[in-house]
């Protein structure tokens, strides 16, 4: 059992640091809270659905197709709400009440289109994309079906999931330390002032970013069938709330804080799914408060928030 | 440099960092009631910080802060304000939505312990605001903030009184006129502490002078020695404006 | 003090009154007693929000607080009405009390924190472990004191106090003292004023309105499941109609709700989705382009709104 809880929440902790991305970057780059970002993880989740509902497309090319949409989505959303909003008196706080406006039109939009049904996609189809890549790899007849990790056995779709919400981390982690944008963006993330000052288009930078964010959660949003159940309309606000949890417990601004978080948060919720089912959803919130009230900055320390 | 008995001010060894950037880095001065000394300093330099871990908005790394003769360093603002300290702010911070008195009514009403109630139409007078006592504090100049802060800072009847620079932005008649009025402030027994880069406010003002660079002092002393001083002098090189 | 005696004859009798006449010529009572629940909940995110600069996000909590302190007092210790009041006002209050080390944090971290905290309430309290104490996910049924009249009579009063005590915050140096922390915590401190303490009496006012709205919330229904004395729909119709209404006035809630949740009543119920939309799409507007809300507009006509 423990085994098991610890291999099976290194899994989910991949797929939480993945929510959790495109949440941190918003924030570090715009010091904005997107509290709609759990609506386009279900954005992303519907639309990878109907992709496989109407053409028969498997969830994994579909990866691509999502976070194109919603990057370039992100885009003039961006140029529409956050230039004016950073101009005000209290720039976080109305942020804060604004995305949680969208988030609210976005829930509404959604179960008018969708209704209020739950939607799933079969795990098998994360399944055999996983084998026909594996078997183009290795050349040989890959099985579909669970997959055996030191002995303990998972579905494939976890693994799938695991797997490239590791890959995404990495990307990100290559876009911020070693692309020129990425340089820009990180010069942002430290200190906006001085970037407008060296003549950087910080909103350029930041659009790019929120854009990025909101892929990122749309790609967390493909993978959310699978990992965390059927999917509705009204699953936003969980998730907006794991995500933040995951951040806060690495620490604002650093990807790799992230990733560190979602493997904590992973790991601690299989724990409790374990040995104390009955408690495990107080998880999240009581980590979330006890993480920020102990220690703000996060386990990477830097930026503190304290009134 | 001699510690003062007498001394209503005494900071000793004072230390405040910012990640690693070390603001003050072991500053010690005193100040006796009715003294008015002048910190002075290239930007950066740390004396804003100082008056900021004084007055209570920063919580010093290290040393001590002794106010008549109790050591205050890390109380709340509230405290240090009810003991008998206040200062003005750089760029004041008046509250937008209240009116002029009621910015000082306030502070009367909540910052006042040690003696009797005062007039905030008195205090306005004295700052020569009275004519704009019911009109937002928003609608009020940059000077004229200046003085509804300086007016805030007396209306809890401080015996400690910190300025950050105030001069900039006035013309030589209100200089003279602030001048003035703080020197009548220091004859009737409150401590000054004047943080400047207005030269010549300084020099109408103080007693004597500290030189502050990279959160040390470099010189402790009267205005006219400073200016002889070939360290003091090549920190300024700079430019500051000496009037 | 005259202003307060003014505001009190020109707002809070006539509110009271209305609410108290309107039962004898409407028959629908439920609605009558949403409305006062609404405008109390949206006072007391005025008190917080409105004075002090936090928002509650997990505002929900104090109400389910309340609930589940006045149905714990009757189901266990047979407590009469009234008093069971006061447990769940009291429940409410010590929930307060244990969420003050929030306010160490920031703007949104706090509402978020404070989202979470009341999402662990409500986790703690219907966890079906806790069964043979707060039963629950299978809810409360409490048929001894069903009473819907004098529940009314109750609310009544409690939105009277209510409605005076944000009057009182208005026209004393006590709410002019937290407008100050509110708009400026560092000035507030040199102003003498001990910017924690005065923060965390509002929070304790907040947290008591909410409490005391769950209360005889519960005591009116008498039937409830936990999920829906702590639904988040609470906490976000309270704050949209303080926010459309606008905060750090005592009329703007009233506005707020009677304007809101009167087209709620009208449209929306039958389609919630399509309310939603709207008050969503309004919460955006709001922020763009008119942030402090109804009263903001009628300060700019140079209307002066108590």
């Amino acid at each position: 059992m423990l085994v098991y809880s610890l291999l099976a929440g290194l899994l989910f902790g991949l797929y939480f640091s993945l929510i959790g991305l495109g949440l941190n970057l918003v924030f570090g780059v715009m010091r904005i809270v997107n509290l709609a970002h759990g609506d386009f993880l279900m954005l992303g989740a519907f639309l990878a659905f109907w992709l496989f509902t109407l053409i028969s497309l498997n969830p994994i090319p579909a990866i691509f197709i999502v976070f194109v949409v919603f990057a370039i989505v992100g885009l003039p959303l961006y140029y529409l709400l956050v230039p004016r909003l950073l101009r005000a008196k209290d720039p976080e706080m109305l942020s804060f009440i604004l995305f949680f406006g969208l988030s609210q039109v976005i829930e509404a939009l959604a179960t008018i289109a969708f209704g209020t049904s739950e939607r799933s996609i079969p795990g098998g189809e994360l399944g055999r994309a996983i084998v026909a890549v594996a078997s183009l790899l290795t050349g040989h007849h890959v099985e579909n079906g669970p997959v055996d990790i030191f002995g303990q056995t998972f579905p494939a779709a976890w693994v799938a999931s695991g797997i490239a919400s590791g890959i995404a981390v990495l990307l990100v982690y290559v876009y911020l330390y070693r692309t020129r944008l990425g340089y820009l963006t990180r010069a942002v993330m430290v200190h906006r002032e001085e970037a407008i000052a060296t003549g950087i288009n910080v909103h350029r930078v930041s659009a790019i970013a929120f854009g990025i964010g909101l892929g990122l959660a749309s790609v967390a949003g493909v993978f959310a069938p699978f990992m965390l159940g059927s999917i509705t309309p009204a699953m936003g606000v969980e998730v907006t709330v794991t995500s933040f949890t995951v951040i806060v417990i690495g620490s604002l601004g650093k990807p790799l804080g992230t990733l560190l978080g979602g493997i904590i948060y992973g790991v601690s919720y299989m724990f409790m799914q374990s040995y104390y089912s009955s408690w495990a959803n107080l998880l999240p919130y009581v980590l979330l408060v006890a993480i920020l009230l102990v220690r703000p900055s996060g386990l990477l320390g830097r930026q503190v928030r304290r009134a | 440099m001699s510690l003062e008995t007498s001394a209503i001010l005494r900071v000793d060894g004072l230390v405040k960092q910012f990640g690693g950037f070390r603001a003050l880095d072991g500053v010690s001065f005193s100040l006796a009631a009715g003294e008015v000394l002048g910190l002075v300093g290239p930007n950066g330099s740390g004396k804003t910080t100082c008056i900021n871990v004084i007055s209570g908005l920063y919580r010093p790394d290290d040393g001590e802060i002794y106010f008549d003769k109790r050591p205050i360093g890390g109380l709340a603002s509230y405290r240090l304000v009810h003991a008998g300290i206040n200062r003005t702010f750089q760029v004041p911070r008046p509250f937008p939505t209240l009116t002029v008195r009621e910015n000082v009514e306030i502070a009367i009403a909540y910052g006042r312990r040690h003696d009797g109630s005062v007039d905030a139409d008195a205090l306005l007078a004295q700052v020569d605001l009275a004519v704009f006592r019911n009109q937002p504090a928003t609608e009020l100049n940059s000077a004229q903030q200046k003085m509804l802060d300086l007016a805030r800072a007396l209306a809890t009847g401080p015996r400690l009184l910190l300025i950050d620079e105030l001069a900039a932005g006035l013309n030589p008649s209100e200089l003279d006129r602030i001048a003035g009025k703080l020197r009548e402030l220091a004859r009737s027994g409150i401590a000054l502490l004047v943080v400047e880069h207005l030269m010549g406010f300084i020099d109408q003002l103080t007693d004597r002078i500290i030189v502050m660079n990279a959160g040390k002092e470099i010189f402790e002393g009267a205005l006219a020695q400073a200016v002889k001083n070939s360290h003091v002098v090549e920190v300024f090189l700079g430019g500051e404006d000496a009037a | 003090m005259p202003k307060m005696l003014h505001h009190v004859t020109l707002i809070l009798l006539p509110v009271v009154a209305a609410f108290a006449i309107l039962p004898t010529v409407y028959s629908n009572h439920l609605l009558l007693f949403n409305f006062m629940i609404f405008i109390m909940l949206a006072q007391g995110v005025n008190v917080i929000y409105g004075f002090t600069g936090y928002l509650p996000f997990g505002y929900v909590g104090f109400f389910g607080a309340g609930a589940y302190g006045f149905s714990l007092m009757v189901i266990h210790l047979q407590a009469s009405p009234l008093v069971a009041l006061a447990a769940g006002a009291a429940a409410a209050v010590v929930l307060g009390l244990t969420l003050t080390p929030l306010f160490r944090l920031s703007g949104a971290y706090f509402s978020i924190a404070n989202l979470a905290a009341a999402l662990a309430v409500f986790q703690v309290v219907s966890n079906p472990n806790l069964e043979s104490l707060t039963k629950g996910p299978y809810g409360i049924s409490l048929s001894g004191v069903f009473d819907p009249t004098f529940a009314y009579g109750a609310t009544l009063a409690i939105l009277g106090a209510t409605l005076g005590l944000v009057i009182y915050l208005r026209n004393s140096r006590f709410g002019m003292a937290l407008q100050a922390i509110r708009e400026d915590s560092i000035s507030a401190g040199m102003a003498g004023i001990n910017v924690v303490r005065e923060r965390i009496i509002a929070w304790l006012l907040s947290a008591l309105i909410a409490g005391l709205a769950g209360s005889v919330f519960a005591w009116y229904v008498s039937v409830f499941y936990p999920e829906t004395v702590f639904s988040g729909e609470f906490t976000i119709f309270a704050i949209v109609f303080a926010l459309f209404g606008g905060n750090g006035t005592v009329i703007g809630p009233i506005l707020g709700v009677v304007i809101l949740y009167g087209i709620y009543n009208a449209v929306g119920i039958s389609t919630p989705q399509y309310f939603q939309l709207i008050y969503g799409a309004l919460i955006m507007l709001l922020v763009l382009f008119l942030p402090n809300g109804l009263v903001s507009l009628l300060r700019q006509w140079g209307i002066n709104v108590p």
